[in-house]
């Protein structure tokens, strides 16, 4: 049996996943990142295989993709959380033509070719508001934990505006509602509604086309499913493993790499040190 | 691994030997007292000042010297201190910070200046940028106005204009050094500025090769000095000439500023200068080199054939100015300058580097992004930083949109193979 | 009688629908939008159109489109701008005049050309060299290739007898609107600056010879009221000529202890110190106006007068305690001129103090502690 890994290692969390030839999920793990990236990604590999029950060293190959990829330096080579979740958005649901990723600290749009390529990518503004630790910082001011926002924002029936794009301004705005008294749910769907906002106008930028599917970690938050929905006017399909998707597009590579790797002996292809001392493959082949 | 790339040639040796000439000419007069006149790099009109042997000064320079160099945070917050705003254009204040700290800088001492003149080409911080250190150096300040252009060509009015102002500028020139102006010496000078011309085309044209001989954006900084500082001089002449020799040589050799040239791309916008080589790698990395660049163009657009003529210095000085440089043309026109290099220069992708602090070069990429990728089917990247301000530049993000960029560029090439 | 004019006042500036101007257009008639800053109105009223203020989407435009083509790092007049565009919002438009007051807006001129190719996009370079001696030639020819332009594009006639009687038109309702500064400069209890605003403002939003009954029965009864004065600080407002602030803002102001005795809110409808000329050729006439009869502004270089010696002119002829300085977030030509403002105010001894604005920005809580506090420290001094 040939296995391939793909580790994803994002600003929060740490996701790994095994996959067999079968291109099933034979084993996977979520850590917290914490301060030490190469141990996470390390420990959620691990654990991954273990979950599978075999060996670490039985998988035959491995990608390091997210923000910390250049840290996975057991794996075999990193590639771009973009191209490893547009892969993954396309595992999960094949008709995927737009991805709308929206990770800790940055949120996506991809368009996305037949075979689950990149066509093109736009990503969020420098100083705009609109990622997972925006979420946060606003469930912070709130006084509350990073899940219970998105349900606790369903229940309002009349959002707040919020029409600032800068964060800070945005900070400022929630805590002179707060100050106001306004309802909590109000200010939580005006937040969720900013950033649906932001996100469906990045979308714009690459082309929204059916079928859209909503990956990474604040896909869990329904308040920011239903937002994006009404912003889009549309469905998107939200699959309950979103959040692996970065992880299970590098496993899909790392896969498809092993097979080769296995059939014919290939060369890794070498593009030599242009980095600044880090070791640096493409997607090869 | 390979130890980390240097990027030399005979055209960077000789370049910084020609400019080191002319920091160390600056530094004297200083010294002597000498006229000296602030100048900016867009379409200017150096010729007329070296027709009266004003030193030029351009502070453009000073600012990319200090970033290039990684000292231009201490000057930006020092004006920043003076009440500058995070939002304003950090090339000038890095450039004020470094007046108010006493101009001398990594190339020496650079002297208050005689005159102050503003060739007002498109950019409007230009005007206050030197309305500002026509006030703090107690200089006089002559604001060549140059219209805009917003037809297809200027019309008569605009170049009188423009012409009575030149002729207004030389009574200051005049009056400033006492001497008369000798309409010989400057066709003299727009000779030599021909010569350079043709080469600094030639050269541009040669990328047209695969692969090309050097990298239009990285290594047109090297050329971009002469062109613009040290145009309408006989070292700038002959350093075109040697420029064009290597990289004709290059040509003929098959070799490129990389072992592998795999990506041709057409870039516009400043580069991060104060991480400019750290910005470099990210796309040797991947073999991609440019092969055109609008940000070269700034001064002039001598690769679609303008020269300056001596049979008519003043009024090509003028023509330059109004039409042949990418900063006082619209956004529009620099769509189609891009679009021409992508199809002649036969590009595969065009990567815009939208910096804060230029909003001439930024406001509104954004639309540009929109007509390559959607109306022309040219795949495009936006990447974010700045030219002088290193606090805006994230190396981890860059790395990341770049990576993301080539790595689904590749993959279009490995289906279309 | 006031009420009424006030609330129809309100009505116009804040509705971005630009109701009045789409009566206008559907009895036939053309409309030209102005850009801030300065636009010559007497050329458009000439050719029987409508000169129509379009000035950002205030607070009620939500960027949906126009945030893809300007950063995050661009005003958001530029962008809401734009979004009213991709919002079918500025349709009613036969042309649209930019002019060289900023990078920002000229680039903004070329993006609206692509994007709404039905409109008719001018960009007009003013002269910034005030000193040379072509410059009233060169501003002259200017306003022709305007004038030719609209001729052409809109099929109207802008002959010279039609130009010169919109001369006279033009200055009588500037005259009007300088009659209300005066008041409020003078007798700050009887006219608001919100009032001022609201009603200016309208004028930038509906038909010359609508507005100018409107302004003399409003300015009789404004002069009539009878206030007493309260205990305020006198100050003028500067650097809030292009992008404009919140209604809520100039509250907020107010509310906090200051009669503003002066500003340059929409200061290119005001722009110039003395009548433009009445006799001679008009384009030459409405050319000399700009080159020698307009204020001092940050987006006009003028170096024979400078325009910090301008603003303290403007401080001293109305008699104000302190300056708010108020620009708009990402305002270049503002923010520079903060600067050497700044430094003339300090060696003039004129308290001032800075207040960033947006336009769309609806909390003041910030801004009002802000100005609370220097008028304090002022008044209890």
């Amino acid at each position: 049996m040939i296995y391939g890994g793909g580790v994803d290692v994002g600003s929060t969390q740490t996701k790994a996943v095994v996959l067999n030839e079968r291109r099933a999920i034979a084993g996977r793990s979520i850590i917290s990142t914490g301060a030490n990236v190469t141990k996470a990604a390390e420990k959620a590999f691990h654990l991954a295989a273990e979950n599978a029950g075999i060996a670490p060293d039985r998988v035959g190959y491995v990608v390091g993709t997210g923000y910390g990829r250049y840290k996975v330096t057991f794996g075999d080579t990193q590639i771009t959380e973009i191209t490893c979740h547009a892969r993954g958005a396309h595992f999960l649901f094949p008709d995927t033509r737009t991805v709308i990723d929206m990770g800790g600290q940055d949120t996506k749009a991809i368009k996305v070719g037949l075979s689950g390529d990149v066509l093109d990518f736009c990503m969020n503004d420098k100083c705009a508001a609109g990622t997972g630790r925006f979420m946060q910082a606003a469930a912070d001011v709130m006084g509350l934990s990073l899940e219970e926002i998105g349900p606790y924002s369903l229940k309002s029936q009349n959002p707040s505006k919020l029409s600032s794009v800068c964060t800070v301004f945005v900070e400022s705005d929630i805590m002179s509602y707060v100050a106001q008294k306004k309802k909590v749910e109000d200010i939580l769907a005006g937040v969720h509604k900013a950033v649906a906002t932001r996100t469906v106008s990045l979308a714009r930028r690459v082309g929204i086309e059916d079928e859209i599917t909503f990956t990474g970690g604040v896909s869990r938050n329904i308040g920011m499913v239903r937002a994006l929905e009404a912003a889009l006017g549309h469905k998107m399909n939200v699959h309950e493993d979103a959040h692996f998707a970065g992880a299970f597009g590098a496993a899909l590579f790392a896969l498809e790499r092993a097979e080769k790797l296995c059939a014919v002996e290939v060369a890794k292809v070498d593009l030599t040190g242009w980095s600044d001392g880090e070791e640096a493959n493409g997607t090869a082949g | 691994m390979a130890a980390e790339r240097q990027y030399q040639g005979v055209v960077h040796e000789r370049s910084r030997e020609i400019m080191s000439a002319w920091y160390d000419d600056l530094a004297r007069a200083a010294k002597t007292g000498e006229p000296s006149a602030c100048l900016m790099i867009s379409g200017n009109c150096v010729e007329i000042l070296r027709a009266f042997d004003i030193h030029p000064i351009f502070p453009e320079v000073n600012a990319l010297q200090m970033a290039i160099r990684k000292q231009a945070l201490p000057m930006i917050l020092k004006a920043e201190q003076m009440g500058y705003s995070g939002d304003n254009c950090a090339y000038v204040k890095a450039d004020v910070g470094f007046l108010m700290s006493g101009g001398v800088g990594p190339t020496g001492t650079i002297p208050s200046p005689s005159i102050v003149v503003c060739n007002y080409v498109g950019c409007n911080v230009y005007v206050k940028w030197f309305e500002h250190i026509a006030h703090f150096c107690k200089a006089p300040l002559f604001m060549l106005d140059i219209p805009f252009l917003r037809e297809k060509a200027p019309s008569k009015d605009d170049i009188t204009y423009v012409m009575k102002q030149l002729q207004e500028l030389i009574a200051l020139c005049e009056q400033v050094t006492g001497k008369k102006f000798d309409i010989d010496k400057l066709r003299e000078i727009c000779r030599y500025a021909a010569r350079a011309e043709d080469g600094w085309a030639r050269a541009k044209d040669l990328c047209k090769a695969k692969p090309a001989p050097f990298d239009a954006y990285f290594d047109s900084i090297n050329m971009m000095g002469p062109i613009n500082v040290l145009r309408g001089t006989k070292a700038a002449a002959d350093f075109f000439d040697a420029a064009v020799a290597e990289y004709e040589e290059q040509v003929a050799l098959g070799a490129g500023p990389l072992p592998e040239e795999r990506f041709r791309i057409i870039t516009e916008g400043p580069p991060p200068y104060p991480y400019y080589r750290n910005f470099r790698n990210l796309f040797a990395k991947w073999g991609a080199v440019s092969v055109a660049s609008t940000y070269s163009t700034v001064g002039g657009l001598w690769e679609y054939g303008f020269r300056h003529d001596p049979e008519r210095p003043l009024e090509s000085i003028a023509e330059q100015m109004i039409v042949h440089n990418l900063t006082n043309r619209s956004i529009l026109d620099r769509y189609q300058q891009i679009k021409d290099y992508v199809e002649r220069w036969e590009a595969d992708a065009l990567v815009i580097h939208s910096i804060k602090s230029c909003r001439l070069f930024s406001a509104g990429q954004g639309d540009m992004r929109e007509y390559f990728t959607k109306e022309l089917g040219v795949p495009t990247l936006l990447v974010e930083s700045d030219l002088e301000d290193p606090r805006y530049y994230s190396e981890a993000q860059m790395k990341n949109r770049i990576d993301a960029f080539f790595e689904a560029l590749e993959h279009r090439k490995l289906v279309n193979a | 009688m006031l009420t009424e004019v006030l609330e129809r006042s309100r009505g116009l500036v804040e509705d971005t629908t630009y109701r009045r101007a789409l009566d206008w257009k559907k009895a036939g008639g053309k409309v030209v939008g102005c850009f801030p800053v300065y636009t010559p109105v007497e050329l458009i009223h000439a050719g029987g159109m409508l000169p129509l203020g379009v000035v950002g989407g205030g607070t009620s435009v939500e960027l949906a489109h126009a945030d893809s083509r300007f950063q995050s790092f661009v005003c958001s007049i530029a962008k809401s701008t734009l979004e009213l565009g991709f919002q079918g919002r500025l349709g009613l438009l036969d042309a649209i005049l930019f002019s060289s007051i900023c990078d920002v807006a000229r680039n903004l001129s070329s993006v609206f050309k692509r994007n709404f190719p039905g409109v008719h996009v001018d960009y007009l370079h003013y002269p910034q060299n005030m000193s040379s001696a072509g410059v009233i030639d060169y501003m002259e020819s200017e306003l022709r290739r305007v004038r030719d332009n609209l001729q052409r594009v809109c099929g109207v006639e802008i002959s010279d007898d039609r130009l010169s009687a919109s001369i006279l038109v033009w200055n009588r309702w500037r005259a009007l609107i300088a009659d209300l500064y005066a008041l409020r400069r003078d007798e700050p209890q009887k006219i608001s600056t919100v009032e001022l605003y609201l009603l200016f403002r309208a004028g930038t939003l509906m038909p010359v010879e609508e507005h100018i009954p409107l302004l003399e029965a409003s300015l009789a009864e404004f002069r009539s009221r009878t206030a007493k004065p309260r205990d305020c600080i006198r100050v003028v407002v500067e650097a809030a000529f292009c992008e404009q602030p919140p209604i809520g803002l100039i509250e907020v102001l107010e509310e906090a202890g200051c009669y503003i005795v002066d500003d340059d809110l929409l200061r290119g409808w005001r722009f110039f110190d003395t009548p433009v000329g009445e006799e001679g050729p008009p384009l030459r006439s409405l050319a000399a106006a700009y080159v020698d009869g307009s204020t001092y502004s940050s987006v006009r270089h003028d170096w024979r007068k400078k325009r910090w010696e301008g603003l303290i002119d403007r401080v001293r002829l109305s008699r104000a305690d302190a300056v708010i300085f108020m620009p708009a977030k990402f305002c270049e030509p503002a923010l520079f001129d903060y600067v050497l403002y700044r430094e003339a105010l300090e060696k003039a001894s004129i308290p001032h103090l800075m207040v960033e604005f947006e336009e769309k920005m609806w909390t003041f809580e910030r801004t009002r502690n802000e100005v609370e506090t220097f008028v304090e420290s002022m008044l209890f001094d």
